[in-house]
């Protein structure tokens, strides 16, 4: 059963197209939401939600269809926004068990399932404090519990590195993956970050003025396009010219040479080349390239068109 | 794996939740009594228990003291205080500190999930918007109605002990205590309707608080204008526009009772029918709380 399935989903705001005919699929995973600010992503978790109607098309979330079957959706899915959303003057234990309950769990159930969830993300002693004066890391993971207390399938995670610091980042990162891999729940998670993504993502949705850019696994995206770094103990220019006589696209500067890996096997022209030039071998390393190489020429042209 | 090097601290193995599942009734149930709670600032700090308190207590005073004095004065005061008039204008305060508490309260239940943004937690959950406003709407009732059926309840002991047979008096005023809880009930759930619809329209505190309070103060105004000056059946039906006068007049019309006004009231003046008040109170009521289902049902997130 696909995870998410939507038919030409459109979402038209009174002065904006936030969704253009979007025709997505995807099975269980963890899947990273891409686009810039503005594309569509908060407006696509919304209606699969059903926090908002669609204008038309049709949209399955767990093989269940968003317009009829909205309930049954979200009491088996967890839901963290992108704002905050948390009362100052409550306990993370306290708000998280009241949350628990409202999703149908029994007293006893919610606070035990709110202590080991709130464990889970990082949260200790503080959890009894008010959440007024935690930091935005301790908001960030408060967010996260309880999107997950209700032990759901699947959860939306909309920007949930959003504010946070470098360590914190990672630490949101770290956590998200451990949701998908360890948990076993699947995840869909929003970011304009595409290094986050491909940190702790497996498949991979890129969306841009609402419509469908690309959708795929993650390997699949940097698969063959990476490059070969090639150190040597000699001219690596020359080592370069040799191999692109040999029908190889590399180029060569001071030791490192580069091979591109299009689909291709320079493995043993490269040894053959060095041999023949009688050359010292020092390193040969996979470079994989990011998908930040692959759209970074697209960015600009995103951002235009996404307003 | 490498992501357990660094997540070890915590790492305690998750667990799959494989326990029982309630449905939407329990759920909006628990969203109903975490309401009644935080209207009386049970479970938060003092702070937010002063004020419900307070006014509660306030609307108890009459009772209190009439307790009181039943217990420690030796002179007759049965009847000092009747059930009927408890919550009418005949004593200002009581409906003044319902009406305060509302003003205090109504804003707190709306305003916080709208003002820290908690709604899309709720509606992202398996409970709809209905429900949502239903149950918010029901503790709001609920509470005031702890502040309408408490006093009473204080005042019908404080007239059985003044009697001194307890059993007697119940026997002899059992009759009341169908109206009492009726009118109780009543003034509870037209009051919340009113106080609820217009919290909803604000989550700035003072903008709701405000608003809950105005028409209670320029209302009545309008309405001792209209049946004062115009000396017709439109100005008659403007004692309608009074809420306590409206409150005053299916209390009377429960207890089959006559109130204690001069001639010149305008509830004497309007002369209208008590069932009128009671059916006003019920259509408000119910209008009051449809419009906050559609604007539950509206909001966009």
């Amino acid at each position: 059963m696909p995870l998410i399935e939507t038919h030409a989903l459109t979402k038209q705001y009174p002065r904006v197209l936030a969704l253009d005919a979007l025709d997505i699929h995807v099975e269980p995973g963890v899947i990273g939401l891409v686009g810039a600010n503005g594309a569509g992503k908060s407006t696509l978790i919304k209606i699969l939600l059903g926090l908002l109607p669609a204008t038309r098309g049709a949209a399955q979330v767990l093989g269940m269809d968003v317009n009829t079957q909205g309930r049954e959706i979200r009491s088996i899915v967890g839901y963290m926004p992108e704002h905050d959303c948390l009362p100052p003057d409550l306990s993370a234990t306290e708000f998280v068990t009241h949350l628990a309950e409202v999703s149908g769990l029994p007293r006893t159930a919610a606070r035990e399932r709110t202590a080991e969830t709130l464990r889970h993300v990082g949260l200790f002693e503080e959890r009894y404090r008010e959440m007024g004066g935690y930091s935005t890391g301790m908001k960030q993971r408060v967010k996260l519990a309880q999107a997950l207390v209700h032990d759901p399938r699947l959860i939306f995670l909309d920007e949930p590195t959003n504010g946070l610091d470098p360590a914190g980042r990672e630490e949101m990162l770290d956590l998200v993956r451990r949701t998908g891999r360890e948990f076993g729940i699947a995840v869909l998670m929003s970011s304009h970050l595409l290094g986050e993504i491909e940190r702790v993502c497996d498949w991979l949705v890129v969306i841009d003025g609402g419509r469908l850019v690309r959708s795929g696994a993650v390997a699949e995206f940097t698969a063959g396009l990476g490059s070969l770094e090639v150190e040597v103990e000699g001219d690596a220019g020359a080592l370069a010219d040799a191999l692109t006589e040999r029908g190889f696209e590399a180029r060569g500067e001071g030791f490192i040479a580069h091979v591109a890996l299009n689909g291709v096997d320079p493995y043993d022209a490269i040894r053959d080349c060095i041999v023949e030039m009688e050359m010292g071998l020092v390193r040969l390393e996979q470079r994989r390239q990011s998908l930040e190489d692959i759209f970074r020429p697209e960015e600009p042209e995103a951002v235009a068109t996404s307003v | 794996m490498s992501e357990r090097a660094t997540g070890s601290i915590y790492d305690l193995g998750y667990r799959r939740y494989e326990g029982l599942r309630l449905g939407r009734r329990e759920a909006t149930l628990s969203l109903y009594v975490h309401g009644l709670r935080a209207a009386f600032g049970l479970g938060r700090r003092t702070r937010s228990k002063m004020f419900p308190m307070g006014l509660g207590l306030v609307a108890a005073l009459p009772a209190i003291g009439y307790l009181m004095a039943a217990a420690f004065i030796d002179i007759d005061i049965s009847d000092a205080i009747r059930a009927e008039d408890y919550f009418s204008s005949v004593f200002f305060f009581p409906p003044a500190a319902l009406m305060l508490f509302l003003a205090a309260v109504a804003p707190e239940l709306l305003g916080r999930d709208q003002r820290y943004a908690t709604l899309p937690l709720y509606f992202s959950r398996a409970l709809s918007r209905r429900e949502y406003a239903l149950a918010r709407y029901a503790a709001m009732a609920t509470a005031l109605l702890a502040l309408t059926l408490g006093p009473q309840a204080l005042l019908f002991l404080g007239n059985a002990l003044v009697v001194d047979s307890f059993g007697g008096y119940f026997k002899d005023e059992w009759r009341q205590v169908g109206p009492i809880i009726g009118s109780s009930i009543l003034i509870s759930l037209f009051f919340a309707a009113i106080g609820m619809l217009i919290s909803a329209q604000s989550p700035r505190r003072a903008f709701a608080t405000v608003g809950v309070i105005a028409p209670f103060i320029f209302l009545p105004i309008i309405s001792g204008i209209l049946v004062n000056t115009l000396d017709n059946f439109i100005g008659r039906l403007g004692v309608f526009l009074n809420p306590f006068f409206v409150i005053d007049g299916f209390t009377y019309w429960f207890f089959d009772a006559a109130p204690d006004f001069g001639d010149g009231h305008p509830l004497i003046q309007a002369d209208f029918a008590g069932g009128w008040y009671f059916f006003f109170a019920l259509v408000v009521t119910a209008l009051g709380v449809a419009l906050l289902l559609r604007h539950y049902g509206r909001r966009s997130l």
